[in-house]
């Protein structure tokens, strides 16, 4: 029996260096807030951390489970590319599964992020309880 | 007193424990990081079906992430990947602590990788989040 797939809806994330040094802490010889350390490691600008991605994520879980993510949830992500100050990204998910756990049902969507250029810079999977 | 050192992949050794220090979880902290993801939820700032405000799930992620910081010199690696279980609502006004271990290291087309485990406990020992990260290490 054929099944819909339900996709959530997408988040876009403007990624500003004053965002990545509020997250990051600004510090020297780092790669997410000192410019000239991020050059020097060979990248073109500083980089966001890879764990704004898994918060966007959060965002995308929290607004489509709530609670149920909140307390029960999962993030497994991998990231592919870098994301950089002046990024815009989207967040997609599409449920892939659903199963009992508990009483309840645990849900487990794949997620990934694209930037501007299209190109995929993170991706795994987040799960959580449905209500 | 701390000697630090700088994190390399020779001196780290797989079964290494780390701590970080205690944070109490501040309500700013919380507006901090809705300013850093852009996400305002009113659960982070006014009221959540937890009973009162609540921080974004991932805001301990770089309690986690620094609990290196103890013991090295660590100028930021490249993060690999990232596991979270959020067991727990995080509530601002906590006192919050992160234990850890090194799982493995290992090397992949030349680049040296570090397997971190972790758990982030409350002051009165309950779990609120555990996970596994792996960073690409710089070398020199």
């Amino acid at each position: 029996m054929a099944t819909m797939t339900q996709t959530l809806p997408s988040l876009v994330k403007e990624i500003s260096q004053r965002k990545i040094d509020a997250y990051s802490v600004v510090r020297a010889r780092s790669i997410h807030t000192d410019e000239s350390w991020a050059r020097a490691k060979g990248f073109r600008a500083p980089l966001a951390q890879g764990m704004m991605s898994t918060a966007y994520v959060s965002e995308m879980m929290t607004r489509f489970l709530g609670a149920g993510f909140v307390k029960g949830g999962t993030i497994s992500m991998a990231f592919v590319k870098p994301v950089y100050a002046g990024d815009r990204l989207t967040v997609h998910g599409v449920v892939k599964d659903r199963q009992p756990e508990n009483g309840g049902t645990r849900v487990t969507v794949e997620v990934w992020c694209v930037n501007q250029g299209g190109q995929t810079t993170a991706i795994g999977t987040a799960s959580g309880l449905e209500p | 007193m701390i000697q630090f050192k700088k994190l390399t992949y020779e001196a780290l050794e797989v079964g290494e424990e780390f701590v970080s220090d205690e944070q109490l979880v501040l309500p700013e902290d919380v507006e901090t990081y809705a300013f850093a993801v852009d996400d305002h939820h009113p659960w982070f700032l006014e009221d959540s079906p937890f009973g009162g405000p609540i921080a974004h799930p991932t805001l301990l992620g770089n309690q986690a992430l620094r609990m290196r910081h103890g013991r090295y010199i660590v100028h930021a690696g490249l993060h690999a990947k990232m596991d979270f279980e959020f067991l727990e609502p995080i509530r601002p006004g906590v006192r919050t602590r992160s234990r850890g271990k090194v799982v493995d290291k290992y090397e992949r087309r030349g680049k040296p990788y570090m397997v971190t485990e972790f758990v982030t406990e409350d002051e009165n020992g309950t779990t609120l989040v555990r996970g596994r990260f792996t960073q690409m290490l710089f070398r020199d």
